[in-house]
Parts: C-alpha cells; structure tokens; sequence
C-alpha cells in the first residue's frame, strides 16, 4: 500500500511530462463506452468500442491513442482508456436471461471477472478519470464510493459525470448531493448533450 | 425444501487484518455474512473485489460473487462535534481503524445492501 501510495505520488509529480492517460471509470452499464464513442466519434471522427444493453459488453481495456479536445482556445492530447464496469458479482445466469446460450453467458461471464479485475488494476495507470455514473440510479452504491474512494487515496484526479441526462427518470442533482466535495459535470453521452462543459473540465483538470 | 440458516459472522478489523483476505473469502464460499466493526480503507475494499472476481469460477449453483457495503462515521456525522472529530481522528491514529461498519455477504444470500448515510439495511 505504501509503495502504490509513493508511485501515485511519483506520478502526479511527473504527470505532465508523460502521455497523458484519461481513464472512463464505472459501474457497468452506466454508459462508459457510449461516452468513450461520443469522445472519439466528436474529435477522431470513428468509434472506439460496441456497446450493449446486456451488461458487460465491455470486457477488456480499450485503448484510443493521441486523442485531441479543444475548447475554449485551449486544447488537451490524451490517451483515452475505456475500462470494463466495476461490479461486486457476475452470475452467468443474468446474461442466460437475456437470451444467451448457456456456454457462452459462462464464458462472458469469466472474461467479465478479468475485466473487472484489469479495471482494479489500471487504476494507478491513470493521469485523470471520468468516473461515469448513470444518473437514474442511486449514486450511493458501494462500487461508485468504491471508486471515488481508491480515486482519492491514489491521489488521481477525477470528474464525475452524471450520465443520461435526457432520460426521464434521470436526477443528476443526486449524485451533486451525495458527492458534494467533487466536481460533477451532468450530461447525455448518447445525444451529446452538454459535452462541452465536460471538455472544458478536462482541459482545465489537467 | 428446508430454509438454510443463516450465519452471520462478526469480525473486529484487527482479527480481519491479522488473518487477511484468506478468511474473509474462505467465509463467504461458505455462506456467512461477515460483519467488520470498522470501515475498510478503499484500497482494501478493491482489493476484496478483485479476490472476489478470481474465485468466480462460473459454475451453476457456484460463487457468484459478493454484496459488500461500508459506512464510515467520521465522514457522515453531519453534526459531530470537535471533541467527536479529534476522538475519530485518535482512534484512526492509534488503531488504524476508520469508525465505521463494513457487511460483505455472499451474493447468493444477499440480494442487495441498502444505505444511508447513518445505516445500513440488508435484504436476503
């Protein structure tokens, strides 16, 4: 613990100087990838990964190098890491439900466990993180204070992003108040919405 | 069909960083909910979902994984008071030992852990 704590530190130290990591963080299916997409498809003009309403569709780390926003007259280059979803449990029998043959509902169910595991790692790997919350949920579940909480004891700089705003049910202003001492930025990654302000919080983060 | 017992284990945060991740995990395979008088460190609390993703071996009726579910009363007590705040700040000091509760139980027996702020429902 004390060796991870000195290399984060190690790392801050020496963040601008390096390429710059900008990592998508989560629960699963909070909208990463989605956001990742948008990302890409606004400034690299191509998508980085598929996306899924079956949970999971992310299972390995994906990687889109020399990724350039501008905004504002000012402009940051990063690489930007999609990393699978954090979860507590993966039952196979979730993905059978959603109509997937037995042996494979197994076998994405053992790549989702490395995913998650992979996630856990790649951690101390990041310059800045997205932490990607879907804001129809409860924000105070254990894998996002999970995440917030490791975030901070590494010393990672991080934003959080109130996902799918245009959804109905959607109240961003509960994670504003369950997370009051961090920046929140609430936006739709599917119709764009208001990623600008998110591309702003970037540039000015680093 | 008879209902299973249920086993609940209570578990003080200096016996859990004695006998580390181990027995935490050996439990859980073994259905028991573990109860910690102490909030784990974040670190420690990816490092049981990491164990937790190794042991999932994806057989029926198998390990699926774990409801896991921390409070931590230093952070939350809106009104605490400075003598409240330096006795926190002792205990982490001395102990090293955040006043708090941690509940991990195994998926298959908790379906989900509610919270809030001061509390924490459980739910089998």
């Amino acid at each position: 613990m004390v060796i991870r704590r000195l290399r984060s530190l190690i790392n801050a130290l020496f963040r601008k100087k390096k390429n710059v990591k900008i990592g998508l963080y989560g629960p699963v299916n909070s909208g990463k990838t989605t956001l990742a997409n948008r990302i890409c498809m606004d400034w690299l003009g191509e998508e980085l990964g598929s996306v899924s309403e079956v949970p999971h569709e992310t299972r390995e780390i994906q990687m889109k190098e020399k990724v350039t926003i501008k905004q504002d007259g000012k402009s940051l280059t990063f690489n930007l890491v999609d990393t699978p979803g954090i979860a507590t449990k993966i039952d196979f029998e979730d993905f059978v439900k959603h109509g997937m043959k037995k042996k494979t509902a197994k076998t994405r169910a053992k790549e989702a466990t490395r995913g998650v595991i992979e996630s856990i790692k790649w951690l101390d790997n990041m310059d800045l993180v997205m932490v990607v919350l879907d804001s129809t949920e409860d924000p105070l579940n254990q894998v996002n204070i999970t995440i917030l909480g490791n975030l901070d004891a590494r010393n990672v700089p991080f934003i959080i992003v109130a996902n799918k705003v245009d959804m109905k049910k959607s109240r961003a202003s509960r994670i504003r108040s369950a997370f009051p001492k961090y920046t929140t930025v609430g936006i739709s990654a599917k119709t764009g919405f208001n990623t600008e302000e998110l591309y702003s919080s970037l540039i000015n983060s680093m | 069909m008879r209902k299973k017992n249920l086993k609940i284990k209570f578990v003080p945060f200096e016996k859990y960083k004695k006998e580390g991740m181990k027995a935490i995990m050996r439990d859980l395979r073994r259905e028991t909910i573990i109860l910690i008088d102490a909030k784990l460190p974040a670190e420690e609390e990816a490092k049981i979902i990491e164990e937790t993703m190794k042991r999932i071996n994806g057989n029926s009726g198998d390990f699926t994984g774990i409801e896991l579910s921390s409070i931590d009363f230093t952070n939350n007590k809106k009104n605490a008071t400075q003598l409240e705040k330096i006795k926190s700040m002792l205990i982490q000091t001395i102990l090293g030992k955040k006043r708090g509760m941690t509940i991990i139980g195994p998926a298959k027996i908790v379906r989900r852990i509610d919270r809030n702020p001061q509390e924490l429902l459980l739910y089998t």
